[in-house]
């Protein structure tokens, strides 16, 4: 079923990219010119797609409901701390973002808060004060 | 002589203050990398790369460091797989066979010793198999034109992951993807913007680095989520002193393994696992009595010589062709074009000093790693403690510091997790990664020189495959192709896992 799906979601993408394609023109003489090399991918993909449509052979297992659930909320999680890195600084969304996977991963309530509350410093220290790779201490939001 | 002359003169470069030190940080941190479950070659790699460009490592010295920690991860690998029936990293599956049933019987110690020696052995002989044919097989490629390098990209992406049982229309619809993902950006020749939908963030296309850590380090991570680690729980080494006698019992399958796992290395598509599989099938085929799977020495040599022999043999069509057999091996890649350093057989002529200096340089990991996992054994073990929770989390931390050193973009890190979720949906439905970066990484240089034999025919198709190495290598291509749909016919159910390492 998964592998249908699949099928499906390839064969719309490389016709959307194929599609799209037909939009990049050069004026000059390139022999190949920007549209060529994309069809060239994009018709294959295409073919692909439609016989693993067809003819699909494997089916994936999903993790159960608390699995998916644990992986939407570390989805979210790693989106936050991705967003928010710039506005509120290294620290302090380095400590939500290992404290909270690590909740997720099964850590006991002190000794996640534990590591992140000495991870989180002490990366930073460690990268941005010894090592000198700039990092944002305080955010756009404090400074 | 000219290969002992140019390898002294790599010895000259690997023997830099810096460069040693590089190389004793990457064995340790690659055998940590090895042995922690969870945290493998390719994705202890990739986090480590955009470290090296922060810290403006130059090209030679990112190589050492990285191929270090590569030669280490084989190493690690197989300490937990002996000592907690996990192995530490896909390629360390095997060892768990009869490594793990060893240490119950209160052996640990003599497996540790001979997993270390047959790891030893294998990475030297690959070393010493790179030596040799790394030159031989750079001179040959130079003869290869546009309208080849096109048919060996081709053939590259057919054919990886292709004998592993996976699906290969599979494989080559994520190749597809990665060189899809590759055209986004400006296009190189004619300036036309593709594929970026107004966004300027695009206008670069998607950095190959960023990529790689979401691919590789991030879906990990969701993968962890819906797993539960079993194993067997932490082995006592038992007696402290490995016994010599056992030690010799392993050498043999040590050397067959060895060769096996060096030629899976260089085959495209085949990365260290393979080398562990087919060394353990081989050795089991040849000598077993009824005592493989119980705690044979023999079995758990076998594969260790194996993975280690095929992590340098996959190094070679990386530097002579630009072509990586393996997911860090493409990892690797990675880099060096991000350092503006196109490997091929060019390479060998116009960098000496970072061919020879790697090779040499891995010769002296061998002897680091082989001083840290045999005397030094018992500073790993105890790590193997640390819960996943500790573990996971600093891996995302280092990865998201690592990958806004090197861009200084929140963009990046947002693509970053995208290409997480990517990873982790594609390997879900049992699709390769491997494919998707090379497509990604040589994408453009594959258009180039289509273009470039395209523009020497003045248009002609034809031209394509006209050349008799092009024509040879889609043959290849071909041949290889039908065969592994028979495979896959032949086995519906795939035995062995989608190879990442």
């Amino acid at each position: 079923m998964t592998d249908r799906l699949a099928g499906l979601f390839f064969l719309l993408l490389a016709t959307g990219y194929v599609w799209l394609s037909a939009g990049y023109t050069a004026g000059f003489g390139d022999p190949l010119g920007p549209a060529i090399f994309p069809r060239v991918i994009g018709i294959p993909a295409i073919l692909l797609g439609l016989t693993l449509m067809i003819w699909p052979q494997h089916s994936a297992d999903w993790a159960g409901s608390a699995g998916l659930i644990r992986q939407a909320t570390a989805i979210a999680l790693l989106l936050g701390y991705a967003l928010l890195l710039e506005p509120l600084g290294f620290v302090p969304t380095s400590f939500a973002a290992i404290l909270g996977l690590g909740l997720l991963m099964g850590a006991p309530p002190v000794g996640g808060f534990l590591t992140a509350a000495l991870a989180a410093p002490g990366l930073y220290i460690l990268f941005d004060r010894l090592m000198g790779l700039p990092l944002p201490l305080l955010g756009t939001w404090f400074g | 002589m000219d290969i002992l002359s140019q390898l002294w003169g790599g010895f000259a470069v690997a023997a830099l203050p810096i460069n040693l030190a590089l190389i004793v940080a990457g064995c340790f941190a690659g055998t940590l990398i090895g042995a922690l479950p969870g945290l493998g070659p390719v994705n202890g790699v990739a986090i480590l790369i955009p470290l090296t460009f922060a810290f403006g490592l130059d090209a030679t010295s990112s190589m050492i460091l990285l191929s270090a920690v590569y030669y280490g991860c084989m190493y690690g690998g197989r300490i937990s797989a002996i000592l907690l029936n996990i192995p530490g990293d896909e390629p360390a599956i095997m060892t768990t066979l009869d490594g793990y049933p060893m240490a119950k019987k209160g052996q640990a110690a003599d497996a540790l010793a001979i997993s270390g020696v047959a790891s030893f052995i294998g990475a030297t002989l690959a070393t010493i198999g790179l030596t040799l044919f790394a030159p031989l097989l750079a001179k040959a490629a130079i003869y290869f034109g546009p309208a080849d390098y096109f048919a060996l990209y081709v053939m590259a992406f057919a054919t990886i992951g292709g004998i592993t049982g996976t699906d290969p229309r599979k494989t080559l619809l994520a190749a597809l993807l990665g060189l899809m993902l590759g055209t986004v950006g400006l296009d190189p020749s004619t300036g036309v913007a593709r594929y970026t939908f107004g966004s300027f963030n695009l206008y670069d296309g998607f950095d190959p680095i960023v990529a790689l850590v979401g691919l590789f380090a991030i879906s990990e991570i969701l993968f962890f989520l819906e797993e539960k680690a079993h194993g067997g729980g932490l082995v006592p080494p038992g007696r402290v002193f490995p016994r010599l006698t056992r030690v010799k019992e392993g050498l043999g399958a040590s050397l067959r393994g060895s060769i096996i796992g060096f030629i899976a290395g260089i085959l495209p598509g085949a990365g260290a696992s393979l080398g562990a599989v087919m060394s353990y099938s081989f050795e089991k085929r040849l000598s077993d009595k009824g005592t493989f799977g119980t705690g044979d020495p023999r079995g758990v040599a076998a594969p260790e010589a194996g993975n280690n022999a095929a992590s340098g043999g996959a190094l070679i069509p990386m530097l002579t062709l630009g072509v990586p057999g393996s997911g860090t091996t493409a990892v690797m890649l990675a880099m060096l074009i991000s350092l503006n350093i196109q490997p091929g057989p060019l390479l060998f002529e116009r960098s000496p000093d970072l061919v020879w200096g790697l090779v040499a340089a891995l010769y002296l990991a061998n002897f680091v790693l082989l001083i840290l996992n045999l005397p030094l054994i018992g500073l790993f073990t105890r790590v193997l403690g640390m819960p996943a929770w500790i573990l996971m989390p600093l891996v995302v931390a280092i990865s998201y510091l690592g990958v806004y050193a090197i861009t200084h973009a929140a963009f990046d890190l947002l693509v970053m997790v995208g290409f997480g979720i990517l990873g982790f949906v594609l390997r879900k439905l049992d699709f390769s990664l491997v494919p998707v970066v090379l497509g990604l990484l040589l994408g453009m240089d594959m258009e180039n020189n289509l273009r470039r034999a395209l523009s020497i025919s003045g248009g002609d198709f034809m031209v394509l495959f006209q050349s008799p190495i092009a024509i040879g290598l889609y043959a290849v291509t071909a041949a290889f192709l039908c065969f592994s749909l028979w495979l896959t016919r032949r086995s519906k159910e795939p035995e062995m896992p989608v190879s990442e390492d």
